[in-house]
């Protein structure tokens, strides 16, 4: 079930009706043209050859069996084709920041020696077919000398620890210092010595694999000095400049196609190594390049959310009020730090006193990156487990509690608007709050007990620059240039109903054209949550100039055409602009098998005005989902031993299927702020930051123990219980 | 992937014969049924085949029948068939449940029967490449390792759990099962049919080279005989038994004569629970039976050191079976 409630918003022609995706008849017909499907002539395929060890420091390596295999084209390796892969490894994981990828103290390349993770990559070879490239590959002889390795951030930080850089394993910050990110606000000591009581504990949380549907892949196609890039990535105009960089060219130089792709949930954000490592193989073979991941290349190969380790400390007065919070943090980023390693959700709750240091550590694990909100589901399961166990404590219900301690705007930091006491108070409505959850967790008789949890957010949905362009011709046929990939919120749609509803004009007679950097002009790329707001600003202006254009000089006649573009770089006038929400789930726990079945699941998030409602209810369902795997299902399993993951894949981490997924009732309130395109905030990632919260906290209201790491599996529940 | 030949065999003999023939050239061989695990192990490098003897040309197998003596069931028989044949589900319902739970209904309509009672461990150890006993090597890395998913009963030297759902089922009903070799026929009981890793830290079975598995014959069943196939899985489809349980039982009105109690996902192979057999014999069913027999079910466990969850939820499981087994 699904409600939008639009109190007091005009209805808008295009915006606000359910909108079939403009793509949707290619999309499930099999004619839409993904990466893997392109064919150039003379196109060679490209495999690579990665380490099977955690650490080691390559001895030697030999091609010289692969180069002699017929149909071999080009082998390279990390002693010919030392390429720096500047999204690769950044200092403080700043992407988007070309004097910090400059000044990267710890570099990664396309091939590395020492290998620093079960997956690194060492080599590739092109050739005319896939089966001898992979032949190829297994054909190349390297000599390791393995080296000690670490798994777990805490003890990749103890004095004897095995260095995965001689640095240590503290990773640099976006100045090169090692130093832990620290955020001290107000004054904890005072706050804690206020408090009637102090709580403490520590949280543990998984890596999740992105498990987009389309593995990495890339084609390389050189045009004399211009590489042509077919990629399936979210941001082709962040493709291109970090490609452009990567390979020494100017961005213009570089070509980034992605007409349609398989999903990416942030690890397809700026360039990948498979883009430059295809880039350097077909420039060296003279030939179009196809490298395409398998599943397990890319589980081990790309990245996934950063594992982390959470002790958090709350004081909290007898009347519910929090004097004080503290988190001291840990965040495994493999050994390379893609990004920030961030744990957020402290900053949700409006406790003058707050303390928080998080280290991110160098492992031999895979790497970690970017991964639908990527520093907020781990840490508001945190953060909001500590405060739900801290409520029931001092016997308060927890909605009651969030509503008491939650940030709320202030004379200093105004927000553009701000709805949190509506959704929360709107979904505890909806769910039966009272009803469903017990104020006494675990007081179900018998082995099979239910309880009920929530979680609130608040996600950033700040405006930024983007740019659009709007034509019309003599027939009234609108086309849209926009730098956008749909990757899967339906974004191509919904920049073809913001320009219809500007333009006064039906969709039907808009044509967007996207996905080609040397056809559209920039864009900020499908993360972060931004391409609704910020690129849909652009197209409002380019629309409202292009009708000022059609008012002053009637419509164009003949082959004419009128043509307007905008690049606005749009403020809030300092307020913050966040979107809101608030999840409640009731589940079941089977305490003799260990088992949990989520029985009721109530979304309400404000998201400012949706553009398109079933885009947007798919994307809270979606991330939901994904959500309840990353609290009962998923993690990245690695043997002790050896250093070896163990549960890559589908198969091993324990995706939901259909069959696991529950209903989840998607309700939006809907409002305009005055700033976003017709009011619209951000949705995409917002849903996904609160189902860790609120199913850890359901499974504590029903048993009446705490689970304090994730994935909440049977053994956990189990060991609980016993 | 590597280059692989592909040996259309006419009969389950003819594919015997061509399997020790490539063996005999030094190939390393497999028998494919449905092949939908085969082609991923070797895809993975965790099967080393270069030449595959393709069974679905085979025209044999693929019934199941009924005579005065039990029923047959052909090894080609897919699992989807198995699930749904009326003989099967009327007399049998253990072996329709266990077949009605393998994987996906994408696997069950490809994969066979024989291929699924057959089928390699999915320890991930030996799945990720391990040189461990299933592997031909000489050590299991779970007993020092990760063991959350592996055996409680009857591991050693190796732990892993056998992966069949309808192996249990089968072994529940005394099936008898029909081995083809280059050198003929012949039939093994269920019991000589799955091997301890004590006597084959390598194989789960007692097929030797060259040797596939046809069928299997079901003794006749009593007209008061009724079976379940209970199942905890980890995800709802497309996935293992972390516990199985097949329970067969003969019963008069709810008083239990003969029981016979399998379970899957615990041991190496699939596992009798006699001493739950022989305290069934003769109780009433009742929630307190069914409970007592679920504790006995795990009297001489002897989990690792992850995998003591696993004690409750046969426990549980075997208690639940019971139950469902209850008259009226």
């Amino acid at each position: 079930m699904s409600e939008f409630t639009r109190e007091g918003l005009e209805p808008l022609a295009t915006i606000g009706n359910d909108t079939p995706r403009i793509d949707a008849i290619e999309r499930v017909t099999g004619q839409a043209k993904y990466t893997r499907d392109w064919k150039l002539p003379g196109m060679l395929y490209a495999k690579v050859l990665r380490s099977p060890h955690p650490h080691a420091r390559i001895v030697s390596i030999d091609t010289s069996e692969a180069d002699a295999l017929p149909g071999v084209q080009t082998v390279i390796s990390y002693e010919n084709a030392q390429v720096v892969w500047g999204a690769g490894s950044v200092n403080g994981g700043r992407q988007y920041n070309d004097p910090t990828k400059e000044a990267t103290i710890h570099r990664r390349y396309i091939f590395n020696n020492p290998v620093r993770f079960v997956g690194d990559s060492i080599a590739a070879v092109a050739a005319t077919d896939r089966h001898i490239a992979e032949q190829a590959v297994s054909l190349i002889k390297v000599e390791y000398e393995q080296l000690p390795f670490v798994l777990e951030p805490e003890e990749a930080l103890a004095d004897d620890a095995p260095q995965v850089y001689a640095e240590g394993n503290l990773c640099p910050d976006f100045r090169g210092e090692f130093a832990p990110m620290v955020s001290d606000i107000g004054d904890t000591e005072a706050g804690f010595a206020e408090a009637d009581q102090i709580f403490e504990e520590r949280y543990e949380t998984g890596f999740i694999h992105n498990a987009q549907m389309e593995p990495r892949c890339s084609l390389a196609h050189w045009q004399g000095d211009k590489l042509v890039l077919y990629s399936p990535s979210q941001g082709i105009s962040n493709c291109r400049h970090d490609t452009a960089r990567d390979l020494g060219l100017e961005d213009h130089q570089v070509q980034v196609i992605t007409k349609y792709m398989g999903g990416g949930f942030g690890n397809k954000n700026q360039n990948q190594d498979a883009d430059v490592i295809a880039a350097t193989l077909s420039r060296r073979a003279g030939a179009p390049v196809m490298l395409e991941y398998s599943r397990r290349e890319d589980w081990l190969g790309v990245h996934g959310r950063w594992p982390t380790v959470q002790y958090y400390k709350v004081g909290v007065k007898d009347d519910g009020e929090v004097t004080a919070m503290e988190l001291r943090a840990f965040s495994g980023m493999g050994p390379y730090r893609k990004n920030s390693g961030g744990i957020s959700g402290m900053d949700a709750y409006g406790c003058p006193n707050r303390y928080r240091e998080i280290s991110p550590v160098y492992t031999n694990r895979t790497t970690s990156g970017n991964f639908r909100a990527p520093s907020e589901p781990h840490g508001f399961y945190g953060v909001e487990n500590m405060m739900d166990e801290v409520a029931y404590q001092i016997g308060m219900d927890p909605v009651e509690f969030t509503l008491k301690n939650m940030r709320r705007p202030t004379e200093e930091q105004q927000f553009t608007n701000y709805t949190l006491d509506e959704v929360i108070q709107n979904g505890a409505e909806r769910f039966n709050w009272q009803g469903r959850r017990r104020v006494t967790p675990g007081s179900d008789e018998g082995p099979i007990k239910r309880g009920a949890g929530f979680s609130f957010m608040m996600f950033r949905a700040g405006v930024g620059t983007s740019s659009a362009i709007v034509r019309v011709n003599a027939n009234q046929e609108y086309t849209l240039y926009v730098g956008v990939t749909d990757i899967g919120p339906g974004a191509k749609t919904t920049m073809g109903m913001i320009a219809a509803e500007a333009l006064e004009v039906p969709l039907s007679q808009v044509e967007v054209v996207w996905g080609d950097t040397d056809r559209c002009p920039y864009s900020v790329g499908e993360s972060g949550s931004r391409t609704t707001i910020m690129t849909g600003i652009a197209v409002v202006e380019a629309a409202e100039d292009l009708k000022r254009q059609i008012a002053d000089r009637g419509m164009p006649s003949g082959s004419d055409v009128l043509i307007a573009s905008a690049s606005p770089t749009p403020t809030t006038d300092g307020k913050t602009r966040q979107c809101f929400g608030a999840h409640f789930v009731e589940v079941e726990v089977d305490t003799r098998i260990g088992s949990t079945k989520i029985l009721k699941y109530t979304t309400v998030h404000e998201s400012g005005r949706i553009i398109n409602p079933s885009t947007a209810r798919d994307q809270i369902r979606g991330a939901t989902i994904q959500g309840i795997g990353q609290a009962l299902h998923e993690n990245l399993l690695y043997d002790p031993k050896t250093g070896q993951p163990l549960t890559p894949g589908y198969y091993r981490a324990r995706h939901l299927t259909h069959k696991d997924i529950p209903d989840i009732d998607v309700h939006f309130i809907e409002t305009d702020d005055g700033y976003g395109p017709f009011g619209a905030k951000t949705a995409g990632e917002s849903g996904i930051i609160l189902a860790p919260a609120a199913v850890a906290n359901a499974v504590a209201n029903a048993i009446g123990r705490r689970m304090t790491s994730l994935p909440i599996t049977r053994d956990k529940i189990l060991g609980a219980m016993a | 992937m590597k280059a692989l030949t592909n040996i259309n065999a006419t009969s389950f003999s003819d594919a015997a014969s061509a399997a020790q023939q490539a063996r005999q050239q030094g190939h390393a061989v497999a028998f494919s049924g449905g092949g939908t695990d085969l082609l991923q192990q070797i895809k993975d490098g965790t099967d080393l085949a270069d030449v595959i003897i393709n069974l679905r040309s085979v025209a044999d197998g693929r019934a199941i029948e009924s005579d005065g003596a039990g029923v047959s069931i052909g090894g080609l028989v897919t699992l989807t068939e198995l699930s749904e044949d009326p003989l099967v589900n009327s007399g049998l319902s253990a072996i329709a449940q266990a077949a009605g739970s393998v994987g996906t209904p994408q696997i069950r309509n490809v994969g066979t029967m024989a291929g699924n009672v057959t089928q390699r461990p999915w320890c991930w150890y030996y799945r990720n490449g391990f040189n461990c006993f299933k592997a031909g090597g000489d050590e299991c890395f779970s007993v020092n390792g990760e063991n959350g998913q592996h055996a409680i009963f009857g591991g050693g030297p190796s732990y892993i759990v056998h992966p069949s759902d309808v192996a249990p089922a089968l072994v529940a009903f005394d099936a008898v099962f029909q081995v083809t070799g280059p050198n003929g026929d012949r039939e093994v009981s269920a019991e000589d049919f799955f091997l301890l890793p004590i006597t084959n830290p390598e194989r789960e079975n007692s097929l030797v080279e060259n040797e596939l598995l046809t069928g299997v014959r079901i003794p006749a069943v009593s007209a008061n005989t009724v079976s379940t196939y209970h199942k905890i899985m980890d995800r709802e489809a497309w996935t293992h038994a972390e516990v199985g349980v097949a329970a067969v039982i003969q019963r008069d009105g709810n008083e239990v004569q003969n029981a016979k109690v399998v379970l899957a996902g615990v041991a190496p192979i699939p596992w009798r629970v006699q001493a739950v057999e022989d305290f069934l014999a003769g109780q009433q069913i009742s929630a307190a039976v069914a409970r007592e027999a679920g504790e006995i079910g795990v009297q001489d466990a002897q989990p690792l050191s992850n995998n003591a969850h696993k004690l409750p939820m046969v426990t549980s499981a075997i208690e639940q079976a019971i139950l469902n087994l209850a008259a009226g």
